[in-house]
């Protein structure tokens, strides 16, 4: 039940921020730039955040599962990423739709893998050697 | 004001993400992210409608950016390829790359089309 509340409340900021977001950030050129900062900050933070133990080890799980699956999760999309790509195809942008598939997946894959590793570097609790 | 419209829905739909996430992963396992992707892969289609049936501004923003915006996600995805690749499980990464990318863009495209001609 903490984590259902957690997820709704945290959800809530996310998806929140992610409108906010594309209201602050004008889609320049055609461009949707809203979508790709809100995909690439939270792909970095939710890998950081899966994986940064000796910070969400002082918290309850509940909380981690909140801002990952209800706050990162929320505050990024999948589906607004698939219909932005389809109108620049179907307005023949081809260019401007490889740009944005290109900069979406690299980014958020970079970020993402950003995100473990430096968690696993500085945030992880040491390995036990084995006697 | 719009942005807690949205941020409703998004509850409504990380809600639904998480409940459908379990039970897929009962049912499936979780030895490979098909959660994820039909999630994806729905919320994309379904997206594709609703932007062709061209509803009022606060149902769309409710139903769009907030319940399949909340409802898809694009870090689970991100972080599950990472994964795979930590796992050396190459294939795995290739497959749910092509399958959640090409897949998300058929379903959003094909939703989009029978949203402009079903209204």
């Amino acid at each position: 039940m903490a984590k259902i509340v957690a997820i709704v409340v945290c959800a809530f900021i996310g998806g929140g921020s992610r409108y906010l977001i594309g209201a602050v950030l004008p889609v320049t050129a055609g461009f949707p730039w809203a979508t790709i900062v809100v995909n690439l900050l939270g792909s970095g933070l939710l890998a950081w955040l899966s994986h940064a133990e000796t910070v969400t080890d002082k918290w309850p799980n509940a909380l981690t599962v909140g801002l990952g699956v209800g706050g990162l999760g929320a505050f990024t999309t999948f589906s607004t990423f698939s219909l932005d790509t389809v109108r620049l195809l179907t307005q023949q942008d081809w260019l401007l739709a490889g740009a944005y598939l290109a900069t979406t997946l690299i980014g958020g894959l970079g970020l993402s893998w950003l995100g473990f590793w430096s968690a696993r570097r500085w945030f992880s609790f040491p390995v036990v050697e084995e006697a | 004001m719009m942005a807690a419209v949205a941020g409703l829905g998004a509850a409504i739909g990380a809600l639904g993400r998480y409940e459908t996430t379990r039970w897929v992963q009962r049912v499936y396992g979780n030895h490979w992210p098909l959660a994820t992707l039909l999630i994806n892969w729905l919320g994309s289609g379904l997206l594709g409608g609703l932007t062709g049936w061209q509803l009022a501004h606060p149902l769309t923003v409710l139903l769009g950016a907030g319940i399949l915006g909340g409802f898809t996600t694009f870090s689970t995805f991100s972080h599950e390829v990472v994964m795979l690749a930590d796992q050396r499980r190459f294939g795995a990464v290739i497959g749910y790359l092509l399958l959640s990318v090409v897949g998300g863009l058929l379903l959003a495209a094909g939703g989009l089309w029978w949203g402009l001609h079903f209204r």
